[in-house]
C-alpha cells in the first residue's frame, strides 16, 4: 500500500493524464520557433555590449590622442622633460606634474604597504572572530568615502596639523644630516608633496588590505597548520608560509593600489600647492598631472594650452594602464596557482 | 609541575619570541593607526558639517559669498545626473555582464573584455572627464549636464559589469540546465531564472556603483562644469554637489567654506547609507 | 579491451514476449567525446514507451553522459560532441539544424540534485505551462494542480503554493522538479540518479512515482544503486568504460546475465 495512494485524476479540467495532443504539440513547435528570434536578438545584444566595452577603451584612447596631437606636435618628446608651464608664452613641459605624481604616489605605497599588510595580518591571525567583521568594515568604510572628503580634510585638518607639529619637528630632525636635510628642508609650508603623498596613503591604505586579507585567507589551512605543527610562531608563519604563498597577490594588490594613487585627483589636488616646479624638499609644494588638470582646464586659453593639458591625461592613463595591467596579470597568475 | 620542553628557554627561542610579540605589536598598531583615521575624519566631518546643517540647506540655492543660502541647486544637481549616469549605465553594463557570464563563458572575446574592464574600473576619473569633454563638449561648443551624467555614466558601467558577472557566476548550472530541460530558449533562461537568483547581488552592484559616482568630482569639473542658480536645462551647465564644495573649500570665505562641510557631509551620509544598504542586500543573498 | 562489433541482441529477440513494444527512442552507433577523449563508444540501444529502462554501472563508465545526450543538454557546454543517429519517432536528434528547445520540451529531465527555481511552488510549475500555452487563471491552476497531483505532492503543497521552492524538504523539492517536467507535457522523461540525494522514505515515494508514470511516457533512469534499478525498471542496461555490455528485460539481467562483466558487476566483485 503505497503512502500517496494512487488516485486516479479526477475532477481536473484536462483528462488523459499529463498527454499531450498531436494539435497542441504543432502549437508548441509554432510557439518556439516565434520566441527564436527574441532568443538570437537577445544574444547579439549582449554581445554588442560586450564590444561597448571595448569601444569606451579606445573611444578614451582615441580622444586623448587627438586632443593631444597639438601639443605634441608642438613640443615632442621634449615635453616629458620641460619644466616650464607658462601660458602666456605657450611653453608647457610635463616634468613637474609627472614628478609630482610620481613622488607622492612612492610617499603613498612606502606608508600604506606595510601598514595595509600589518592589518592584514591582524584580521586574518590575530583578531578575534567576533571583532574580524567589524573591523573589516570599519576599514573599507575608509576606501568608501568620497575623495573629495579626504580633500577638504586635508586642507582644513591635516595640513595645518603637519604645519605646526610634524614639519618643524622633521626639519629640525633632519637638518643636521647631509642629504636628508635637503629633502626635508623648510619652511614648513603645510600643503606639499609629503602631506599629498601621506593623504594618498591613507586613501589607499584600504585596497590593499582588502586584497591582501583577501588572498591571505586563500592560503590553504593545512600549509599554516603544517607550520604551527612544527611550533613556528604566528610570525614566522606569516613570514615564511603565508606570503610567499601569496606573493603574487599581495604585489598585483599593491600595484592596484598604486594604480589608483596615481590617477587621484581631489585628495591631492587641495593639499599639494599648485606649484609648477621640482623642488628638492618633499615640504615643499609641488603639482601633479591630475591636479594640474583639475586645477586649470577650465581656465585654458587657446589650442596648446588646452591640448597640453589632455597630452598631460594621456601620459597619465599611458601610466595607470601599465600599472593596472600589470597588476591584473599579476592576480590572474595567482588565481591560476590556487587553481580556480 | 610540569617541566619545560627542552630549548625553550634558550636564547634563540627567546628571540625569535620576541619578534613575534614585535610584530604582532605592530599588527595591532597598524589597526589602530588605520581605525583611528577613520574616526578622525568622520569626527570632523560631522562636527563641521553638522553645524551648518539646518533646513534652508536643502532649501536654498547656492549663495554669492557674505549672503546666506543653501545648496538645493548642486543636489538636485547631483541628484538627476546620478539618476541619468544610472540610466545609460545600468543596461549596458548588466548585458556585457550578462555576455562575459553566460553566452562568452568560455571565449577569447570575453578574456579581453575582462581584463580592459578591470582597467576600466580602476582609470583615473579625470581621464575620463577629458574623454567625455572631448566626444560632447568639444563638438557640442558648450557644457551641459548631459555630458556629465555620460561621464558618470562610463564610471558606472564597468562597476555594474564586474558585480552582475560575479553574481551570474554563483549561479549553479544546474539551476541553468533545469531551465533547459523544459525546453527554455537560453534568453529566457537567462532573463527569468538567471537574474531572478542573481536579482539581490545585482541591485548591490547598482548601490555600490551609485555610491562610488555620489562623490566624484573631477569627471565633471569640464563637462556639466558648474551653475550658481537653479536650472532644469540638461543642455547646459548643472551644479552638482561635488564640485560646489571644491569651489567653496578652495574659496577665502567663510561661509562657503561652511557649506562645504555641510555637503560633504550630506554626501558622506548618502554614500554610507547606500554601502550599508547593498552590504545588508549582499549578505541577504548569501544566505538563501 | 573491448570486443569489436558486438551486436545488443534487441529486447523483442530476447524475450519471444507478445508485448507491443513501441520504439520511442532509438540509438544507433553512437560515440561521445570529451574533446580528444572517446567517451562513449558504439551503443546501441532502445527505449521503449510505458516502460521504464534502466543504466547501471560504476562511476564513470558514462551512463550519465548517455542520459544528457537524449536531450542534448550536452550542447550547452564546449568541446562536447557526439556521433551517430539518435532517433525520437522518426527524428534524428543529433542532426545539426535540430530545434533544441522543442526536443527539450519533449525530452524532459530530473536532475541529481532538486533545482527547483528560485519563485513560488505555483510559479515553478506554471512557469513552463505558459512558456507553450496562454491559458485562463482558472485553467492554468487546474493545470498545475493536475501536474502536482502527478507528483504526489498536491495534498502535501495545496495550502502554500506562494511558498518559495526552496522552503520545502529535499524529497519534496524533488517531487516539484518531477511536478514542473510532467507539466510541459514530455514524452519522454530522462531520470539522473534520481535518489542519490534523498533519504530512504523519499526514494521510496519517489520510486512508486516512476512506476505510476511509466503508464504515459517513456522513462530512462540511471541509477547507482543496483535493487533500486531491479526495482523500479523493466529493462536494465549495463554500461562499462563507456560501452554497453549488456541489455535486457530486468529480471533476466539480474538472475541470468550473459556476459562475465555483468555478472561480476552484479555481484559484487567490482564497483
Amino acid at each position: 500500500m503505497n503512502s500517496s495512494g494512487r488516485r486516479p485524476v479526477v475532477d481536473v479540467a484536462y483528462q488523459g493524464g499529463g498527454v499531450i495532443s498531436a494539435a497542441e504539440k504543432v502549437d508548441r513547435a509554432k510557439v518556439l520557433q516565434k520566441l527564436r528570434f527574441g532568443d538570437t536578438a537577445f544574444r547579439y545584444l549582449t554581445r554588442a555590449a560586450a564590444i561597448a566595452v571595448l569601444v569606451i577603451l579606445s573611444g578614451i584612447i582615441v580622444s586623448l590622442v587627438y586632443g593631444s596631437l597639438p601639443a605634441m606636435q608642438k613640443f615632442g618628446f621634449s615635453f616629458l622633460f620641460d619644466e616650464s608651464w607658462n601660458p602666456v608664452t605657450e611653453q608647457f613641459g610635463a616634468i613637474a606634474p609627472i614628478y609630482g605624481t610620481v613622488v607622492t604616489s612612492i610617499i603613498a605605497m612606502l606608508v600604506a604597504v606595510p601598514v595595509g599588510l600589518f592589518i592584514a595580518l591582524f584580521l586574518t591571525e590575530l583578531c578575534p572572530m567576533w571583532l574580524r567583521r567589524p573591523v573589516g568594515i570599519a576599514i573599507e568604510l575608509l576606501a568608501g568615502i568620497p575623495s573629495i572628503i579626504y580633500g577638504i580634510w586635508g586642507l582644513f585638518v591635516f595640513a595645518p596639523f603637519l604645519q605646526q607639529h610634524v614639519q618643524p619637528f622633521l626639519i629640525t630632525l633632519f637638518g643636521p644630516i647631509p642629504v636628508l636635510s635637503n629633502m626635508f628642508a623648510g619652511p614648513p609650508y603645510g600643503i606639499g608633496i609629503l602631506t599629498a603623498g601621506l593623504i594618498l596613503a591613507i586613501m589607499v591604505l584600504p585596497f590593499i588590505t582588502s586584497i591582501s586579507r583577501d588572498v591571505f585567507e586563500a592560503v590553504p589551512p593545512v600549509l599554516k597548520e603544517a607550520a604551527y605543527g612544527l611550533g613556528c610562531t604566528t610570525w614566522e608563519v606569516a613570514r615564511y608560509v603565508v606570503l610567499p604563498f601569496t606573493r603574487v597577490g599581495v604585489i598585483g594588490g599593491v600595484m592596484l593600489a598604486l594604480g589608483r594613487a596615481l590617477g587621484e585627483t581631489m585628495a591631492v589636488t587641495f593639499v599639494i600647492g599648485n606649484a609648477h616646479r621640482i623642488s628638492g624638499s618633499i615640504l615643499a609644494p609641488g603639482t601633479t598631472i591630475s591636479a594640474t588638470i583639475a586645477n586649470e582646464f577650465t581656465e585654458a586659453v587657446g589650442d596648446i594650452y588646452t591640448s597640453s593639458l589632455i597630452l598631460l591625461g594621456l601620459i597619465l592613463f599611458a601610466i595607470t594602464f601599465v600599472v593596472l595591467a600589470c597588476a591584473r596579470l599579476m592576480l590572474m597568475r595567482l588565481n591560476a596557482r590556487l587553481g580556480k | 609541575m610540569a617541566t619545560m620542553i627542552s630549548g625553550a628557554s634558550s636564547p634563540l627561542y627567546a628571540k625569535r619570541r620576541r619578534k613575534n610579540v614585535i610584530t604582532m605589536g605592530l599588527s595591532y598598531a597598524a589597526t589602530a593607526f588605520g581605525l583611528s583615521w577613520l574616526a578622525l575624519i568622520l569626527g570632523v566631518l560631522f562636527y563641521e558639517g553638522f553645524s551648518g546643517l539646518s533646513l534652508r540647506v536643502f532649501t536654498e540655492m547656492t549663495p554669492p559669498p557674505g549672503a546666506a543660502g543653501g545648496l538645493l541647486n548642486p543636489i538636485m544637481g547631483s541628484l538627476v545626473m546620478t539618476f541619468l549616469a544610472v540610466l545609460f549605465g545600468t543596461p549596458l553594463g548588466i548585458l556585457a555582464g550578462t555576455y562575459l557570464a553566460e553566452y562568452g563563458r568560455y571565449d577569447k572575446l570575453s578574456s579581453v573584455v575582462r581584463f580592459i574592464n578591470d582597467i576600466l574600473l580602476s582609470a583615473p576619473s579625470i581621464v575620463i572627464g577629458l574623454f567625455v569633454y572631448e566626444i560632447m563638449v568639444a563638438t557640442m561648443g558648450h557644457f551641459s549636464g548631459w555630458a556629465g551624467a555620460v561621464a558618470l555614466a562610463v564610471i558606472v558601467v564597468p562597476v555594474v559589469v564586474r558585480t552582475t558577472e560575479d553574481m551570474l557566476t554563483l549561479v549553479p548550472d544546474t539551476l541553468r540546465e533545469a531551465a533547459a530541460s523544459i525546453g527554455l530558449p537560453r534568453s529566457l533562461m537567462i532573463q527569468k531564472v538567471a537574474y531572478r537568483a542573481a536579482r539581490a547581488g545585482m541591485i548591490t552592484g547598482v548601490l555600490l556603483a551609485i555610491a562610488r559616482i555620489s562623490g566624484e568630482t573631477a569627471p565633471l569639473l569640464f563637462t556639466a562644469l558648474n551653475n550658481q542658480f537653479w536650472s532644469t536645462n540638461m543642455n547646459a551647465p548643472v551644479a552638482s554637489l561635488p564640485v560646489v564644495i571644491f569651489q567653496f573649500a578652495l574659496s577665502p570665505y567663510e561661509d562657503w567654506q561652511s557649506l562645504a562641510w555641510t555637503g560633504a557631509l550630506i554626501i558622506t551620509m548618502a554614500v554610507l547609507a547606500l554601502s550599508i544598504t547593498a552590504r545588508f542586500l549582499g549578505g541577504q543573498s548569501k544566505k538563501s | 579491451m573491448s570486443m569489436a562489433t558486438f551486436t545488443v541482441p534487441t529486447v523483442a529477440q530476447q524475450s519471444g514476449n507478445n508485448d507491443d513494444l513501441v520504439e520511442k527512442v532509438t540509438i544507433k552507433d553512437l560515440d561521445f567525446y570529451y574533446g580528444d577523449n572517446r567517451a562513449l563508444k558504439n551503443i546501441n540501444v532502445s527505449l521503449y514507451h510505458g516502460k521504464v529502462t534502466a543504466f547501471i554501472g560504476p562511476s564513470g563508465c558514462g551512463k550519465s553522459t548517455l542520459l544528457r545526450i537524449l536531450n542534448r543538454m550536452y550542447d550547452l557546454y564546449p568541446n562536447q560532441r557526439a556521433t551517430g543517429t539518435v532517433r525520437l519517432d522518426n527524428d534524428d536528434i543529433l542532426a545539426p539544424g535540430q530545434d533544441l528547445n522543442l526536443l527539450r520540451a519533449k525530452v524532459g529531465m530530473v536532475f541529481q540534485k532538486p533545482t527547483p527555481f528560485p519563485m513560488t511552488i505555483y510559479e515553478n510549475i506554471a512557469f513552463g505551462i505558459r512558456l507553450y500555452e496562454k491559458l485562463s487563471k482558472s485553467d492554468l491552476d487546474s493545470r498545475v494542480q493536475q501536474a502536482l497531483q502527478r507528483a504526489a505532492l498536491w495534498d502535501e503543497v495545496k495550502d502554500k503554493l506562494d511558498a518559495n521552492g526552496l522552503s520545502l524538504s529535499g524529497g519534496q523539492q524533488q517531487r516539484l522538479c518531477i511536478a514542473r517536467t510532467v507539466a510541459v507535457r514530455p514524452e519522454v522523461i530522462l531520470f539522473d540518479e534520481p535518489c542519490s540525494a534523498l533519504d530512504p522514505i523519499s526514494t521510496a515515494k519517489i520510486e512508486e512515482l516512476i512506476d505510476e508514470l511509466k503508464e504515459d511516457y517513456t522513462i530512462a533512469i540511471v541509477t547507482h544503486n543496483m535493487q533500486q534499478a531491479a526495482r523500479v525498471s523493466d529493462f536494465t542496461a549495463f554500461m562499462y568504460l563507456g560501452e554497453l555490455v549488456e541489455y535486457g528485460e530486468t529480471t533476466r539481467m539480474f538472475t541470468a546475465p550473459s556476459d562475465r562483466r555483468t555478472q561480476d558487476y552484479i555481484t559484487g566483485r567490482f564497483g
